[in-house]
């Protein structure tokens, strides 16, 4: 009989945290949102900070990251094309290819590739920020930290992950031409068809929508993780490994939402 | 001392538990009070902060970050970021905490004479440490 208590305690207790943490991240993201819309936001400073956070979340990793998605983006190709071939079915890898490449597997990728270069970095110094006391001397000098700190993060993750993951995907689309066609320019027309066919309105509107969540997990949960930490240098540790995973989940679940509206 | 951490908005604070923004230089914290409280753009920020540690006789402090100053360095950074907020009192709350590498009473009374400042400064200690004080005014 205890034993069952105490499972439903725990049980009970697990819920509750999970609904807490849930509505603090609602919370926060309610306020960053209405602080959005004021006028009084859109300062030069708030500015900077924005194109601050932009240059080092997307630009400065731009070479690496182009990189990257070449090298996934050809061998992926290369994977559906000789599978295609194997299977009689030549006629359908260009779409197949833009459609695993460019609508998913790019997007998730480059989510999870902000989420353990920025988020990490932005869940550690949040926390770090709450434990040394940075955000109440902050509050002391009438410094708004949602306008200096967070609300600048939320917008250079959700620019970041969009314009990242639309030049991956211009590089596979690029890729996955000269792979099918070779340089011959015999294959612009039915490709360029194939890319028309695919992407209609509602696909390029669920594509950006879909990137713009990416960025908001990878950016939202570190911050709110990070605000959660209590004031113990020990915990920050523990705040990242707790932050990380929610974005994990996050990122998880907004791809398979996606795939289940999209195919289902 | 509790007391000190609940005064009201129109005081400023130098003190231990309110420390600078760790990623950013000591002319960036300072700056970040004209830029947000008044809305200087970010040049006539600058300027200002560079003003108020060249008032403060600390103008090679500018570039450098919290983790390179010593603890003199770091206290004139504190100083000047709340004698920018232009309130018209400024309580140093236990200054021996921030100013161990310097004998403190001496310093502060230094960079007093040095701050064009309307208002008061209000220094507040331990009792234990008056004797500090007493020196430090029989050796003008």
């Amino acid at each position: 009989m205890n034993f069952l208590t105490a499972s439903i305690e725990s049980l009970g207790a697990k819920v509750v945290g999970w609904f807490t943490v849930g509505y603090a991240m609602f919370a926060f993201l309610a306020k960053a949102g209405l602080l959005l819309l004021d006028r009084t936001t859109w300062n030069r400073a708030t500015f900077d900070v924005v194109v601050k956070q932009v240059y080092f979340t997307a630009v400065q990793i731009l070479p690496v990251f182009l990189g990257y998605a070449l090298v996934i983006s050809w061998l992926i190709i290369t994977i559906i094309l000789s599978t295609a071939r194997d299977f009689g079915l030549t006629a359908f890898a260009s779409e197949m290819t833009i459609r695993v490449l460019v609508l998913e597997l790019l997007p998730f990728l480059t989510a999870l590739f902000i989420a353990l270069r920025s988020g990490s970095a932005i869940n550690t110094e949040v926390a770090l920020m709450q434990v040394n006391n940075e955000l109440d001397a902050l509050a002391h000098c009438k410094v708004p930290p949602m306008q200096f700190e967070f609300l600048p993060r939320l917008i250079g993750g959700v620019v970041s992950v969009v314009i990242l993951a639309g030049l991956a995907g211009l590089l596979a689309l690029l890729m996955g031409y000269l792979t099918i066609y070779g340089m011959s320019t015999a294959g612009f027309e039915p490709y360029t068809q194939t890319i028309a066919k695919i992407f209609d309105f509602t696909i390029m509107a669920g594509l950006l929508v879909k990137c713009a969540l990416f960025g908001l997990a990878v950016t939202l949960i570190p911050v709110t993780a990070g605000l959660e930490t209590p004031k113990k240098l020990f915990m920050v540790p523990v705040s990242v490994l707790r932050g990380m995973m929610r974005v994990f989940f996050a990122i998880v679940t907004i791809e398979v939402v996606s795939l289940a509206l999209k195919y289902i | 001392m509790a007391a000190v951490a609940v005064l009201p908005d129109d005081v400023a604070r130098v003190a231990l538990d309110l420390p600078l923004r760790a990623n950013l230089s000591a002319l960036e914290n300072i700056a970040l009070i004209p830029l947000y409280q008044r809305h200087y753009n970010a040049v006539e920020s600058t300027r200002q902060a560079q003003a108020m540690l060249d008032q403060l006789d600390h103008t090679e402090i500018a570039l450098l970050r919290d983790s390179d100053m010593t603890p003199a360095q770091r206290f004139v950074t504190k100083l000047a970021r709340a004698l920018i907020l232009k309130r018209p009192r400024l309580v140093i709350d236990r200054p021996g905490a921030m100013l161990y590498d310097v004998p403190y009473p001496a310093f502060i009374d230094q960079l007093a004479s040095q701050a064009d400042m309307t208002g008061t400064w209000e220094i507040y200690d331990f009792s234990w440490n008056q004797v500090l004080y007493n020196q430090a005014l029989h050796s003008e």
